[in-house]
């Protein structure tokens, strides 16, 4: 047996409970959902009817809680399940949620709090002010540790086969830290202004936003960082790692050979890169036409990994791998992308005036563009890259550009918006045609069409049949084949496996080929994908050469391991509203008939990087920006640590998990939510706490103190409305023990207490009362039938005076408070199999012997303590945790006999 | 002066001191202090992380002294003491300084003022921690029996708990039969159990356990005895009248309530047909069908509630006695399940069917009873009529304040609990009484069934008005406490207490007269000199004897004339 008695919830009855456990002199497991133990009560301002101040009473409990010797406590973890076993003992399972801060290590100086560019709603300050994603809980948290809240990966950063924190970069860009931002972009790839203008921007396409508005511009924010960083020119923020002595070489400057030379050069290796071309860049220098990348901006990213040391050969085709790996090269990465164009195989493809896409994009992007002024011009194929080569030609000149493609316009490979665009410059577009035949002898006459009946097969395989009867022809002087890509890797043969289709085949998690020293990555081996794509390949194998050349065990697994993907869904049910943002427009000028190269998307301005960036929803709430890990003094921030699965052994459980307060705004009636001077109970006590938000009691919505404020009793309680016909015992008395402490704060403020029984049942309660209509309070019988809200932020109170004759009455407030009332814990639901743990009608645990064994519930050994079984104060709270632990103590007792 | 190494730490208690007290001036202040090696401040001095860092301060500073100036020191002297044992420092070398309660709170109106004051005051407490010697706890063996008082339903279940936990009990009753006021209740709220069905439950429990001795027709006579080790007499009566002694090592007061009697006259009560709630309850209970009184069958009843309750400024009972607008509602259900045809009338003021209850006050609106709202400054008049008619008048405040007249067969006054007449035992174990008559707690939330008085625990009714569940559960509440102090078989009593010089006694007396505990008596030294002698085990070092003694041959560790004076100098430094 590892523990006598479980405690679940380290509330006022969780702590009470593990107290007397502990000594009495058994030992005792606590195990706490939050990050530090203390439950509600720490947070309240003072507790009735003493009105002692909650934190000096819960503090020394929670100081003794985590102290005694005889207790162990698991903060920031959860019971999944218990099982009861044969001798009547349980077996637990226990998730340790990561904290991702060493909790050992870590000193409490705040410093992440203050780095960090998350800020949420403090659910310790019932949602009145924000708190940050790396937090303490609040002051007198017990650990006084750090947290950093990740419920997952955000969609934007999951969705980013770069592996690039897209929500980390937004955040730091929203804060004005450009460089930062630009910065993190780099921990993945230096390619920032290339990918900030011509990635495709999958990161957008999960944005949560996209639901509501339109997604944040993620990619614009970041070629806002890379043209401000490039502008500038501040030294590069990053230095290569210290140098390993292992060498190697990499065959190809894409987007997977730069990133991969990046990568190594920062882990310290020595780099070379060997490229085919007169640039580097791959496609990005190459292909990619200049309206939508310019070359310097291509040149600038290169310079990055120039930059730090890597040396980039240009014009040299390597063409024996086994010579590179003789030069002395510790490993060799090919990564040589798809420069191949795929062929029409009809007749007259041979006429000199039908031009490969590649060669086609590749002479315009180099500024020795064909002149193909007043020439007509057609364009094969139905993808990005066809789309590229269709709206260059008619900025070379041409006199019309007809693009044709298999694929009907909704299916069409290219995106939608890419089209769109080719359309409003002024291409033509026939969709739906194959190509017969090329017409002419010696030149290109036009082209002949013949109607596509299916692109794909029943199986999805692209298997295209044609109805030869349906034809056209189109009049021509250029055919520029854009229908694919494919490897060059004939020479590589020898030594490495290639697939059917060229690409050379290594193992998929390592990237590494038959040749241990040799790997491959990008397009090379996955054929044509997106820069992204292949930019989250070169980070792979670099990952993986080092391991190689460190000798380490490869981990393809643990390579990018995130955090499950947060859904749209998830996220916006976090919020009650959502207040409107429209998105910015595209940026784009579109003119017909372009005659220039010139880019055309605007860049985004600061105003507009933060207005967007301040769209974000901060879905997965900590961005990754990777600031706290920056500025920790400690090192204590590990975001790598995972959930921990903890199994033990115990022979009583207390389930103390406490209750929720009812949420506000299922009684639209009343405004919460929408009604900003509408607050809950829970919130006036975070006003009139010693560790309050604002130095004072004032309204949300304007900041102004109230001077009239109005009570709403059994607000989500004594209601069949709402499905809560009980009365939650705790209201009446939090509301006068406000209304004390508010007239004692604001001796000019008007309280008044709409309410349908003053319950003061208690010992001193009633007396509490008779003194808080004493000081001051009116209480009127009557309950609120609606709330409106004036222009200036006050409100209306519609009510019946049922004591003065029962008239509908107005008044207005300042400022309303809702005394909502206690819910279920719904947690306790899941803690035991199916129906084991009995809970009443309205959930709360049920307690199967009250009048002998108040706290006994329905599994032998189980006890519930406090709140749990159904609405109580604080004293009741104690006292009930006593009963239970009594009983735990005696059960424990009576195992001890039986074994 | 001496060489002390002190540190001080000046709580800020969120704004409770610091919004009134520059905290900041009191730390600078004080820490011009030769002997104050750290002085702080902090937003909750308690609180886990500061604690940590007066541990690291003690230890690194290797600090002889420790003073925290925040709130009471009924509140946290334990605590501070613990962070000084903590950190290797003797405890009794810690000083609270009440800033709170003795300064900001009294004085929210002067800033200058208050921390002027506060300087004073921690400048006093850093005097007596100069002067503090270490003091070590002396320890004594607990007994593993209780003594519960009162065998109604919250001390049979105590009684049960206590043995089940492997403690031993000695279970007393006064009367001749175990039960209380449950025993002869029938059906009872909410679960519908029959309080005769749970008393036997509880004694057969009782009967079948070894470690429980119950004694009926019994009294505690006389308790003497130190903490965990108390002597009490148990007096017997009946067939013979005997006295035992037994040692227990704590003992759980359980001796309930009374049942609010109204005067003759009170809302007509002596009138035919008035009654209170309990013996309305009773017919009730008893009746197998149709109720029926004075031969005549129920077909309408008034309840009248708060009677003997909410009494107002002035009145004997102010205290809402909190299960009798529940009693009366499930009396109401009752009575509707045998005279389903009666109408029932509730004149209120507030209903206080606190939690589930409200869903029998539901129950009942929903069979048909009628509730009606009556204002404390107008009450309902009760009267039998000329025809012999009962009437009831009463001003609905529901609707518009009619006056509305009910003739009903009979009248039910809604009576609440009242402490029970208890002096003998009050004197006898000194049980700390409130301004409601009831037994007091220290603490309603930190120690809820702990007495100031060492050993001794309240729980059930005798505390406050509670249901039979709540009574049960404060019972086993004080099991919890008991088992916590006992089951360690050991305990470590404060040695804060008085201590006689014998070379300056010269025993005249005054300091035994004046001991409340008993704990100080005569011892012969050598040549027949008769000097006084404190028992450390029974001194609670109240200090009330120090000062009596003429010889000034009387101290009480931690709080030693020297150290006393120490303090108010520094308290008075200055002043003319």
């Amino acid at each position: 047996m590892d523990y006598d008695v479980l405690v679940i919830g380290s509330g006022i009855g969780g702590m009470e409970s593990a107290l007397k456990l502990g000594d009495m002199g058994y030992r005792v497991l606590v195990v706490e959902k939050e990050a530090s133990v203390g439950g509600k009560m720490i947070l309240l301002s003072k507790v009735f009817p003493t009105l002692d101040c909650a934190s000096c009473i819960s503090t020394p409990k929670m100081a003794a809680t985590i102290h005694h010797p005889n207790i162990t406590v698991r903060t920031y973890a959860e019971v999944e399940r218990i099982q009861r076993r044969q001798d009547g003992t349980f077996s637990v399972s226990i998730r340790q949620n990561p904290r991702f801060v060493d909790e050992a290590a870590c000193t409490g100086c705040q410093l992440c709090e203050q780095a960090c560019t998350v800020a949420v709603p403090d659910q310790f300050n019932a949602d009145l002010v924000s708190r940050r994603a790396a937090y303490i809980p609040f002051p007198q948290a017990v650990p006084k540790k750090a947290v950093i809240e990740r419920p997952g990966t955000s969609p934007c950063t999951f969705d980013c086969p770069a592996g690039i924190k897209a929500h980390g970069y937004v955040s730091l860009a929203r804060s004005g830290e450009y460089e930062k931002a630009f910065n993190l972009v780099l921990e993945s790839t230096p390619l920032v202004g290339s990918l900030g203008r011509a990635c495709f921007a999958p990161c957008e396409d999960g944005c949560s936003r996209g639901s509501l508005e339109g997604p944040v511009p993620i990619r614009r924010i970041k070629r806002f960082v890379a043209d401000t960083h490039y502008q500038s020119e501040l030294p590069l923020g990053v230095e290569p790692g210290s140098t390993t002595g292992k060498r190697v070489a990499i065959v190809g400057s894409g987007p997977a050979g730069l990133t991969a030379a990046w990568q190594l050069r920062l882990l310290g290796h020595e780099v070379k890169i060997y490229e085919a071309g007169p640039v580097a860049g791959g496609a990005l220098g190459l292909t990619i036409p200049n309206y939508r990348l310019p070359s310097e901006v291509v040149a600038e990213d290169v310079g990055n990994v120039t930059a730090i040391g890597v040396e980039i050969e240009l014009n040299h085709r390597v063409t024996d791998l086994g010579e590179l790996s003789d030069r002395g090269f510790d490993a060799v990465l090919v990564a040589t992308g798809t420069p191949r164009s795929g062929r029409l195989g009809v007749e007259g493809e041979e006429l000199p005036q039908v031009v490969p896409s590649l060669d086609f994009l590749e002479t315009s992007k180099l500024g020795r563009g064909m002149d193909v002024s007043g020439k007509r011009v057609v364009v094969v194929g139905g993808g990005n890259v066809a789309i590229d080569a269709a709206r260059s030609a008619r900025r070379l000149g041409a006199l019309a550009v007809t693009e044709v493609c298999l694929e009907g316009r909704s299916e069409m490979p290219a995106f939608d918006w890419e089209v769109d665009e080719a359309l409003a410059e002024g291409v033509q577009l026939e969709d739906g045609w194959g190509i017969a035949r090329v017409q002419g002898q010696d030149r290109v006459e036009g082209i002949e069409l013949k109607r596509c009946t299916a692109v794909f097969d029943a199986l999805g395989r692209f298997h295209p049949t044609y109805d030869e009867s349906a034809r056209q022809s189109i009049a021509c002087d250029l055919v520029v084949v854009a229908i694919g890509m494919g490897p060059d890797t004939e020479s590589f043969a020898p030594l490495l496996d290639r697939r059917g289709n060229g690409t050379l085949a290594v193992d998929p998690g390592t990237l590494q080929s038959r040749v241990p020293k040799i790997f491959a990555c990008g397009d090379v081996v996955d054929g044509a994908t997106m820069i992204t794509t292949a930019v989250g390949q070169g980070r792979r194998a670099a990952h993986m050469i080092d391991h190689f050349l460190n000798s380490q065990a490869f981990d393809p697994e643990e390579f990018n391991l995130l955090l499950p993907r947060v859904e749209a869904q998830d996220v916006l049910r976090r919020q009650k509203t959502h207040s409107r943002k429209d998105a910015l427009g595209s940026g784009k000028e579109l003119v017909l008939d372009p005659r220039d190269f010139h880019e055309i998307e605007a860049p985004l301005s600061e105003a507009e990087v933060h207005y967007s960036a301040g769209r974000c929803l901060d879905c997965g709430v900590c961005s990754e920006c990777h600031e706290c890990v920056n500025v920790c003094p400690a090192d204590a921030i590990h975001l790598d640590m995972r959930p921990e699965k903890v199994e033990t052994e115990v022979a009583a459980v207390v389930v103390s998990t406490g209750f929720k307060l009812f949420p506000a705004d299922l009684k639209p009636q009343y405004g919460f939510g929408r009604f900003k001077n509408v607050i809950t109970g829970m919130q006036m006590d975070r006003l009139l706490a010693p560790t309050r938000p604002f130095n004072t009691v004032l309204r949300p919505g304007d900041g102004k103190v109230p001077e009239r404020i109005a009570y709403v009793m059994c607000t989500g309680s004594r209601d069949q409305t709402v499905g809560n016909p009980l009365c939650s015992r705790i209201c009446c008395m939090y509301s006068i023990k406000q209304n004390q402490l508010i007239m004692g704060a604001l001796p000019l403020a008007d309280v008044t207490v709409f309410t349908i029984d003053v319950r003061t049942a208690g010992k001193g309660y009633d007396e509490f009362y008779v003194q808080a209509e004493a000081m001051g309070t009116t209480f009127i019988k009557g309950r609120i039938a609606e709330i409106r809200e004036l222009d200036n932020g006050d409100l209306v109170l519609r009510y019946e005076d049922i004591e003065h004759g029962g008239e509908i009455r107005e008044a207005e407030f300042d400022l309303v408070v809702l005394a909502v009332g206690v819910q279920p814990n719904l947690d306790t639901r899941q803690l035991f199999g199916a129906g084991e743990l009995q809970h009443d009608p309205y959930y709360y645990v049920e307690e199967v012997d009250e009048d002998l064994n108040p706290g006994q519930t329905s599994i032998e050994g189980v006890f519930v303590a406090g709140a749990a079984s159904g609405a109580k104060d604080i004293p009741e709270s104690i006292l009930h945790a006593g009963a239970a632990v009594a009983q735990a103590a005696a059960h424990v007792e009576a195992l001890r006999v039986r074994s | 002066m001496s060489e002390r190494k002190i540190g001080v730490y000046v709580c800020q208690c969120g704004g409770n001191i610091s919004d009134y007290v520059d905290v900041e001036r009191v730390r600078q202040a004080v820490a011009e202090d030769p002997d104050v090696v750290v002085a702080r401040t902090a937003m909750f001095t308690c609180s886990d992380a500061t604690q940590e860092e007066i541990v690291d301060d003690i230890k690194l500073d290797d600090l002889d002294g420790l003073v925290v100036a925040s709130c009471s020191p009924k509140l946290h002297t334990f605590t501070f003491r613990g962070v000084a044992r903590r950190a290797g420092l003797n405890p009794y070398r810690y000083t609270q300084v009440n800033l709170r309660e003795q300064d900001s709170w009294a004085h929210t109106d002067d800033r200058l003022g208050a921390t002027e004051k506060a300087i004073r005051l921690v400048r006093a407490g850093i005097a007596r921690t100069r002067l503090l010697e270490p003091l070590d706890p002396t320890v004594v063996e607990t007994v593993p029996r209780a003594l519960v008082i009162g065998a109604g339903i919250a001390g049979l279940r105590a009684a049960i708990g206590l043995a089940d936990i492997g403690l031993g009990v000695i279970l007393i009753e006064r009367e001749a039969e175990v039960g209380g006021h449950v025993r002869e209740l029938g059906t009872m709220y909410p679960h519908d159990r029959q309080g005769q069905e749970l008393i036997s439950e509880l004694l057969g429990e009782v009967r079948r356990r070894e470690g429980i001795a119950l004694f009926t027709n019994a009294e505690l006579v006389r308790k003497g005895g130190t903490f965990g080790n108390y002597e009490v007499d148990i007096r017997t009566r009946g067939d013979s009248n005997m006295t035992r002694r037994f040692e227990v090592g704590s003992i759980i007061v359980a001796t309930g309530f009374d049942s609010y009697l109204p005067e003759e006259g009170e809302y007509g009560y002596g009138i035919p047909g008035v009654l209170t709630l309990p013996e309305f309850k009773k017919l009730v209970d008893a009746s197998e069908g149709p109720l029926v009184y004075g031969d005549r069958p129920v077909r309408s009843v008034a309840y009248i509630y708060c009677v003997g309750s909410r009494q107002g400024e002035g009145g004997p009972h102010q205290y809402c006695s909190r299960f009798c607008c529940t009693s009366a509602v499930h009396t109401d259900l009752e009575l509707r399940a045998k005279s389903p045809k009666a109408h029932q009338y509730h004149l209120y003021r507030d209903m206080r069917t606190y939690g589930r209850y409200e869903l029998l006050y539901n129950d009942s609106r929903e069979k048909g009873s009628a509730y009606l709202k009556f204002a404390p400054d107008t009450p309902p008049e009760v009267q039998r009529r000329g025809d012999g008619q009962l009437e009831v008048r009463v001003h609905d405040q529901l609707t518009s304040q009619e006056e509305v007249t009910l003739d009903v067969d009979l009248v039910v006054l809604v009576t609440g609990m009242v402490p029970r007449s208890n002096q003998e035992l009050i004197q006898r174990l000194k049980l700390p009484v409130g301004r409601d008559g009831f037994f007091n707690e220290i603490h309603p939330k930190l120690r809820p069934v702990e007495t100031v008085v060492d050993g001794v625990a309240i729980c059930g009714a005798c505390q406050f008005p509670k249901t039979a569940g709540e009574s049960v559960a404060s019972g086993l509440a004080a099991v919890s406490w008991s088992a916590a102090m006992l089951k360690q078989g050991r305990a470590e009593l404060d040695p804060q207490v008085a201590t006689v010089d014998p070379d300056l006694c010269t025993f005249c007396g005054a300091c035994t007269e004046a001991c409340p505990y008993g704990a100080i008596g005569q011892q012969e030294l050598g040549g027949g000199r008769q000097v006084a002698v404190i028992d450390p085990a029974t001194c609670k070092g109240c200090g009330g004897c120090a000062p009596l003694c003429p010889e000034h041959a009387i101290n009480v560790l931690g709080y030693t004339g020297r150290e006393v004076e120490a303090m108010i100098e520094s308290l008075a430094a200055g002043v003319a």
